[in-house]
């Protein structure tokens, strides 16, 4: 049970804490409620003289199609990547945790998670000097193979897969590592000892104990994927118009901020409930 | 045989990652020393891009606002950071669960959401846009991955050592400076330089809070892109992710992330 | 069932050697105990009898049949882990029956099986709970239950018992005895616990920087230790000096060997003992009382002689602390000195 606080310690705590918080305060919370509040309102104040409170902008969600099929297009769009990084990342992480020994390990896993920090408007870009017609792999599968072959992958749905699942792949790697550590190499032994093969050892064992944190590293894909604008604007050209490309447009092209608003929460009511749904998981990750 | 096949099988797949991860970079870098100005093969070699990349004062500046504001975002993210980390892990108090809950919605939350709910509050308050604006988005942006890093890092202290320095007779600051800090400042290194990381690679909130003609770097690059790319481009990315490249393999080192401790 | 021959048996790891052209057997039905320091090569030994490791040279026959080549998952062994290694998503009958399931053993068959396992460790009311609703005492039971369901041909025990305290561990030890007397099971069994080995076992293998020192039942490995590691290992050992070996009546022994004897053969005396018995002076320096046994350090030319008996059985001894120790002859043990 908490002790209660000696008042001296109550006055440091408050001068640690206050600070960090504020700024929080200020920065996130303050702007994600006055977001909510423009959201309901016709024109945003200051702007204009005479404004409205309304429900038009949801209402426009609902009345044009277009955003409702963004919103599936970038749904799936999330959920091709999620599945893509799973399957590419998981067998990666479990390599690197159960194969994988010692400093060549740590070697690897550093070089795995390092382009993850990098800069991921300059990796998306780099992606678009690979994939252009006539471009580095053109050349290079020309080069190799017997017949010519036109890629024509830039500007389609596919670059932006690619570009995508390179920049979030690395934390399906890392969420599944860090679980598939934690399982005991004695548990292997000991099934293998029963006569379990490596895929019996997989399937009852080792996915069920990783699979917090696999699906928490699917998590931290999905959720920032959906919202995506820069990707599929550098890498799909026309064909990159997705749900965060319409939520871009009225904040820096067409100006409406309160059907901007709407968008926003919106996609962040979806953002909430893709999290509920894997809370009950995801707790279990953390313990 | 079969396991011997499975290792192997491993070490490939291992191998074709770090491929797809590292080969698109490294072609980025080749091409930003091709002298063609349309990427343009056989490869000559030409160092014309970095030249023009020096020459050009938008860029410079550019460059010079970003590595400041992720001076600036550093400083302030780790120091308030640490202090919170401290107090978090030093006391018991009601609403203690609440505020750890809070660090978790500025990292899950899309930067699209925070970046363009940020712009609003800003404008509607008077900050506006501009590099205020940009340092205040950052920060908070930052100071989560300083709390947990730092955090992580205390969750190895011995409490005991503070506790025998009181018994000595030391007041809390005393054991603050002499016995806490010395022990959490490799943590503090590495979330300073997560801090650094995070606002240096910033796109998506500075694209929405920096005024038009005065951005960072990476906001400058993607408005270049969109006007068509340029070896010009490959120059500057090529230094940007070699310099955050550096700034994260040093915060590795530093907090041993994932190792095999 | 089945016996298990080891021989001419070497393993390195890189440039380190962990078995050096080791040769032993197990006898079918047995209970055999390695026994060793920690880096002598006793863990290395059972996984590589399990299958974990495969030798660079050297061949491990389990019931007639070459496996040195035949992978863990092959082997048709049974393993106990010193960590107990139970899969913590699964129930306790789920992890005893996780080997039949691999067998494919049918549904009725794997059920009726998982309740006979658990019912030999008495653990049947248990079915259901999950591992870490289980005391230290009761997965242990369950480890046993889930290595010996799928009758192996032989069981692994690495270092099981270790992690208990020492009433629990005693228990166990019964335990154990039991259910490898009842299914009649080849058995070895890791240990660093010379007691626990001397009890358990009717044969012991002591082992030493990858080389066997002795094999034998455990009063043998005991009382007719081949060198001076093994007498210092299994029990302590005074080494009788020089100067004191004339008049006493010693075994036959060959060169480079010293006699020595165990603390608990001597009897401690103010007098010269009776004739047909050694014995040896010196000066009693201290006598520790625990309970019903007492433990004597008594100073016999400059070696430190150790001498435990039943308290009552040690007498006052007058001022100066001169005192004889006496044993009989054929508690005499010859030493090899390496």
């Amino acid at each position: 049970m908490a002790d209660a606080l000696h008042p001296a310690d109550r006055a440091r705590l408050a001068v640690f804490l206050t600070p960090a918080y504020l700024w929080l305060t200020l920065a996130v919370f303050l702007p994600l409620s006055a977001m909510l509040f423009f959201s309901f309102v016709t024109d945003m104040p200051g702007d204009v003289d005479q404004w409205f409170v309304t429900l038009s902008n949801y209402g426009e969600f609902l009345r044009n199609p277009t955003y409702a099929s963004l919103m599936w297009k970038s749904l799936k769009l999330a959920f091709t990547v999620t599945i893509l990084c799973i399957l590419i990342g998981y067998p990666c992480a479990l390599v690197l945790a159960k194969s994988v020994k010692g400093r060549t390990r740590e070697a690897l896993f550093l070089m795995v998670i390092l382009p993850f920090w990098s800069n991921s408007l300059v990796r998306i870009f780099s992606w678009a000097i690979v994939l252009r017609g006539n471009g580095v792999l053109e050349k290079a599968l020309n080069a190799v193979l017997p017949f010519e072959v036109k890629l024509k992958l830039l500007f389609t749905t596919d670059a932006v897969v690619i570009g995508l699942v390179h920049s979030y792949l690395p934390y399906v790697i890392l969420t599944s590592y860090l679980a598939l550590q934690a399982v005991s190499d004695d548990l292997i032994d000991a099934a293998r000892s029963m006569g379990a093969s490596s895929l019996t050892i997989l399937w009852r064992i080792l996915l069920p104990l990783s699979l917090p944190g696999l699906l928490a590293g699917a998590v931290l894909v999905f959720v920032p994927v959906v919202g995506s604008f820069m990707e599929p604007r550098i890498l799909g050209g026309r064909m990159g118009t997705y749900y965060g490309t319409v939520i871009e447009d009225q904040f820096v092209a067409v100006y409406n901020w309160p059907l901007g608003a709407a968008l926003s929460f919106i996609l962040l009511a979806v953002v909430l409930v893709v999290l509920a749904l894997a809370s009950p998981v995801l707790r279990k990750a953390k313990t | 045989m079969s396991r011997a096949f499975l290792t192997l099988s491993g070490r490939v797949w291992l191998g074709l990652i770090l491929v797809f991860l590292y080969a698109p970079i490294a072609v980025m870098a080749a091409m930003s020393f091709n002298a063609s100005p349309f990427y343009q093969l056989p490869f000559e070699f030409s160092t014309v891009w970095y030249q023009k990349m020096a020459a050009n004062s938008q860029v410079l500046e550019a460059a010079l606002r970003s590595v400041l504001i992720a001076c600036v975002t550093t400083v302030i993210a780790t120091a308030l950071g640490t202090a919170a980390s401290i107090a978090l892990f030093r006391y018991e108090f009601p609403g203690k669960k609440v505020l750890q809950a809070l660090l978790f919605p500025p990292i899950a939350i899309p930067w699209l959401i925070t970046g363009t709910a940020m712009l609003i509050l800003f404008f509607s308050i008077g900050i506006g846009r501009g590099t205020p604006a940009v340092i205040l988005g950052h920060v908070a942006l930052a100071l989560p991955y300083v709390i947990v890093t730092v955090s992580a890092r205390l969750a190895s202290f011995d409490r005991t050592l503070e506790e025998a320095a009181r018994s000595m007779g030391a007041d809390t600051w005393t054991v603050v400076r002499r016995i806490t800090l010395p022990w959490i400042a490799p943590g503090v290194v590495a979330g300073a330089l997560f801090a650094f990381a995070v606002s240096f690679d910033q796109f998506v909130v500075s694209y929405f809070l920096s005024e038009p003609g005065d951005t960072t770097l990476p906001v400058l690059i993607y408005t270049a892109i969109r006007k068509g790319f340029t070896p010009e481009i490959n120059a500057i990315s090529t230094l940007i992710i070699t310099l955050s490249m550096a700034v994260m393999f040093l915060a590795a080192r530093y907090s041993k992330f994932g190792g095999d401790q | 069932m089945s016996r298990v021959d080891v021989s001419h048996v070497t393993k390195k790891f890189g440039r380190m050697t962990a078995l050096d052209d080791v040769s032993i057997t197990f006898d079918d039905g047995g209970f055999f105990a390695l026994l060793g320091p920690s880096g002598s090569g006793k863990t290395t030994l059972l996984r590589t009898i399990a299958g974990f490791h495969f030798p660079e040279s050297g061949a491990i026959q389990i019931g007639g049949q070459n496996v040195e080549r035949v992978p863990v998952e092959k082997r048709d062994i049974g393993m106990m882990f010193q960590s107990y290694a139970l899969f913590p998503n699964m129930t306790v009958a789920d992890n005893v029956g996780f080997g039949l399931r691999v067998r494919k053993v049918g549904a009725a068959e794997e059920k009726r099986r998982i309740g006979e396992a658990l019912d030999l460790v008495q653990l049947g009311a248990h079915a259901a709970r999950y591992p870490h609703q289980l005391s230290g005492g009761q997965r242990q039971r369950v480890a046993l239950a889930r290595a010996i369901v799928t009758n192996p041909r032989v069981l692994l025990l690495d270092e099981p018992l270790s992690a208990l305290d020492k009433t629990l561990r005693v228990d166990m030890q019964i335990e154990l005895k039991r259910i490898q007397r009842e299914i009649g099971i080849t058995t070895i069994f890791v240990t660093h616990d010379q007691e626990e080995a001397l009890t358990l076992s009717d044969r012991i293998g002591i082992l030493k920087d990858g080389r066997i020192v002795q094999v034998g039942p455990p009063r043998e490995v005991y009382d007719r230790p081949i060198n001076a590691f093994a007498a210092g290992f299994l029990g302590e050992a005074n080494w009788i000096p020089q100067g004191q070996l004339a008049g006493l009546s010693l075994p036959t022994a060959q060169d480079g060997h010293r006699f020595a004897t165990r603390p608990e053969v001597l009897s401690l005396s103010a007098e010269a003992p009776e004739a047909g018995r050694n014995g040896v002076t010196g000066r009693l320096v201290q006598r520790v009382f625990a309970g019903a046994m007492a433990t004597c350090i008594v100073e016999v030319e400059g070696e430190a002689w150790k001498l435990i008996a039943r308290d009552r059985d040690i007498p006052e001894v007058p001022g100066d602390g001169q005192v004889w120790l006496s044993w009989a002859p054929q508690d005499t043990m010859a030493v090899a000195e390496a």
